[in-house]
């Protein structure tokens, strides 16, 4: 993948760009600040953007308002804005356009190399990854005000967590030790729980997961 | 009101009072000297001139000793009409005129004197309008009896020699005084009956001498003449003699008896109502020295300058028009008044002005320094918080660009090592499991970051930092937002934040609440923060509690915290913190 990085800590960007290399990836331009993340975005159209949100010159979430508009103005171009600390509302601003292509992660996550590669190649495809973190605040918030959600089994809950975080079948079954078959089943009773029309297309389904448990 | 803090104003008080003494004791010579002094009236003619020393005496002195009520003005007022009475009887022209004129004028006087007594002042509209028709009987109806009078007292005061007329005049002057005098001892009957049993002791005897009085003044001639055979002169000796005792009735009833009291007190009322206005002093200055533009400014000892009436420090800039005059009280300086030298004729006046007010000037420049430090102590306090609230940013911020970044490079570093596959499963794992515990690390950091100041506040504001905090609760919570992110000064949003987090803490730890509700909103100037929750109550800010912080905070910034928290009621906690705009 053709890769931008915006981070404006030197050593972290640095290390990105030699993790995403390694990867295999073309890292084809780096960022200290969101105007030029938005502009090397825009000259090099590459296909995954990845970005701090917090970035100069306020130090605020310039980098997730810089995502946006890049995915406005370049429409299918990935974006994964990474975060000290992860909250719904910013999860819910970047799925709102429900195309996907999105992730949103702790920073931290960095680390987990393999995980983290994973996540910006599935996004890079067109896929989801939200931090679990936001992922529990989502289904414990959905498990209070909504009968259906709080209904499911413990385990069901775990799967739709797993499933609202972006993950495939298999990396679930991998996760919760269960065969594909056993997730595929917990998955359908779930969207039959929820009353969700059901999609055979996987991306299409994480981000009606993520509009169910984020409803007012 | 002890003389040395007005010794000045006394001092002049005490000197017009002596001047009127003076003008009266001139009066009372001019009378003897010019009174007819042959003739069967010389006895009753001889208690003019003692009616006036006597209401001259007794005004003054209640007018000394109770400078506030105005009952010794009145009574030296009836002395005039008195006065003029007896000038009536001389052989001036112009004064027998005034005299004809003025002679039921006492009449009024002691209607007046009843209805204002002790306070000096008429309480209530019908008293004002007995007072006034008393007045009126006397100077106006009484004229047809000069105007068509067969043999006019003074040359060229009769219109026309008209005795029905002056004899219909006289009638109807008599109706309406009998209705005024009617109206009048319904007004005391009712006073009485509204008084206390101290007070009736003072006012049974002076009300019933008063009314004789007026009953003898107004019938003395019309019954005792005809039925009871007096001779003329024996009637006015009578009358005059009813007048003495008017003066030393009142002028006692004031001075001593039950309604010397409140007169008394009334007194101190006014005189703390008058030291309650605030920028009274730069006003009567302003009033009295005919400068619009003329302020009271107050020394500040410990910053070495002056500051106007609201404690805010002023300039002396020496423009070409304006002068600052220093007024000083014992020897150090208390203040300045600023005046405009184009409309002061006089600097000097300015001075002794200032001399004059300088006593209380003390007592404003007094009030003034507190609200000034008031205002002061509240900004600093104010400032604290800031500075703590600077302080939290600045260590999450370096938190967050330091400590963070490093663990999240350690742990890359340590998981690179576990990637590497040349040290064997033991180091993999090992590897591993140390990139595992360094993100525990760093989430343990992130929490602490979050507590000191959740980047949501400094990132959106006040509405997505409530939003993470609800979206975060155990218990069913739901969010009212009514304001906007930004809106009010960052220091005042992490103060509400605070609040918010203080009390769903609380809620979450020692309610049992199975359902909160949050509210922000703006009231104008008011940033409103409510947070309710159906859970026991018995929540209170005291010693140890998280509240007590919350409160501190809350007050330092100048807003106010209710806790209502009965047992089995719920608590609800509502903080209104001023946005400062």
């Amino acid at each position: 993948m053709r890769v931008v990085i915006g981070e404006d800590e030197a050593l972290l960007r640095r290390g990105l760009e030699l993790m995403l290399d390694d990867a295999g990836h073309d890292v084809v331009a780096v960022a200290a600040d969101a105007d030029e993340l938005e502009k090397v975005a825009f000259m090099h159209q590459p296909d995954l953007v990845v970005t701090d949100i917090r970035m100069p010159p306020t130090f605020t979430d310039e980098g997730l308002l810089a995502a946006l508009r890049i995915r406005a103005r370049l429409p299918g171009t990935a974006v994964v804005v990474l975060s000290q600390y992860v909250q719904r509302r910013y999860a819910v601003e970047l799925i709102s356009d429900q195309t996907g292509g999105i992730g949103y992660l702790l920073k931290q996550r960095i680390a987990d190399v393999g995980q983290f590669l994973g996540d910006l190649r599935r996004v890079g495809e067109g896929g989801t990854a939200i931090d679990p973190d936001v992922v529990e605040v989502m289904v414990s918030r959905a498990r209070r005000s909504d009968s259906a959600v709080s209904a499911l089994t413990p385990r069901q809950q775990e799967v739709l967590g797993l499933m609202a975080e972006g993950r495939s079948n298999a990396s679930i079954a991998a996760r919760l030790f269960l065969t594909e078959k056993a997730v595929v089943q917990h998955a359908s009773r779930i969207y039959t729980a929820l009353s969700l029309a059901v999609d055979s297309d996987a991306h299409r389904r994480v981000l009606a997961v993520l509009q169910y448990l984020n409803r007012e | 009101m002890g003389s040395g803090t007005s010794a000045p104003i006394r001092r002049s008080f005490s000197l017009a009072l002596l001047a009127i003494l003076c003008l009266g004791l001139l009066l009372v010579l001019m009378l003897i000297e010019l009174l007819p002094w042959g003739g069967p009236f010389a006895p009753a003619l001889a208690l003019f001139p003692i009616n006036v020393l006597i209401y001259l005496g007794a005004g003054l002195l209640a007018w000394y000793r109770r400078p506030s009520n105005s009952m010794g003005a009145l009574i030296l007022l009836t002395g005039v009409w008195v006065f003029l009475g007896g000038a009536g009887n001389t052989d001036i022209p112009s004064l027998v005129l005034l005299g004809t004129i003025a002679s039921s004028m006492p009449l009024a006087g002691f209607v007046h004197l009843l209805l204002a007594f002790p306070s000096g002042r008429l309480r209530g509209r019908i008293s004002r309008a007995t007072v006034a028709v008393a007045y009126c009987t006397s100077l106006l109806l009484q004229a047809p009896r000069y105007l068509f009078a067969p043999d006019p007292a003074a040359p060229g005061m009769a219109l026309a020699d008209a005795p029905e007329l002056a004899r219909l005049g006289g009638t109807v002057q008599e109706v309406v005084g009998f209705i005024v005098l009617i109206s009048t001892m319904l007004l005391l009957a009712r006073r009485l009956r509204n008084a206390s049993k101290a007070e009736r002791r003072v006012l049974v005897p002076l009300y019933g001498y008063g009314i004789a009085a007026v009953v003898v003044l107004l019938f003395a001639s019309r019954i005792l003449r005809p039925v009871f055979a007096w001779a003329p002169p024996d009637v006015a000796a009578l009358q005059l003699l009813m007048f003495c005792g008017v003066p030393i009735a009142f002028a006692l009833g004031i001075l001593r008896g039950g309604v010397a009291r409140t007169a008394e007190l009334e007194e101190l009322g006014v005189w703390l109502g008058e030291a309650g206005t605030k920028p009274a002093i730069g006003a009567a200055l302003s009033r009295a020295l005919g400068d619009p533009a003329l302020e009271v400014w107050f020394w500040v000892p410990g910053r070495d300058g002056y500051v106007d009436v609201d404690g805010v420090e002023v300039t002396v800039a020496r423009e070409a028009r304006h002068e600052v005059e220093p007024v000083e009280l014992d020897g150090r300086r208390i203040g300045a008044i600023s005046y405009d030298t184009a409309l002061m004729a006089e600097p000097d006046l300015v001075r002794t002005a200032g001399r004059v007010v300088a006593i209380a000037l003390d007592r404003e420049r007094l009030i003034a320094e507190l609200l000034a430090s008031r205002r002061a102590l509240q900004s600093s306090r104010e400032r604290l918080v800031e500075v703590a609230d600077r302080e939290r940013r600045r260590i999450a911020q370096d938190l967050h660009d330091g400590l963070q970044v490093q663990l999240v490079l350690l742990a890359l570093e340590a998981q690179q090592i576990a990637n590497a596959g040349d040290g064997g499963t033991a180091v993999r794992e090992r590897a591993t499991e140390l990139r595992r515990g360094i993100d525990a690390a760093a989430a343990g950091l992130r929490e602490v970051v979050h507590s000191v100041m959740p980047a949501a506040l400094t990132q959106r504001g006040l509405s997505a930092a409530a939003e993470d905090l609800v979206d975060r609760m155990p218990v069913p919570t739901t969010l009212t937002l009514g304001v906007v992110d930004h809106e009010c000064p960052p220091v005042v949003e992490s103060t509400a934040y605070f609040v918010v987090a203080e009390a769903l803490a609380n809620a979450v730890k020692h309610s049992r609440a199975s359902a909160i509700a949050v509210h922000l909103s703006r009231r104008g100037d008011v940033l409103d923060v409510e947070v309710h929750d159906d859970g026991d109550g018995g929540a209170r800010a005291g010693r140890g509690s998280g509240l007590t912080g919350m409160v501190e905070r809350v007050e330092a910034m100048g807003g106010e915290v209710h806790i209502e928290s009965a047992r089995g009621n719920g608590t609800t906690i509502r903080a209104e913190i001023p946005c400062g705009l």
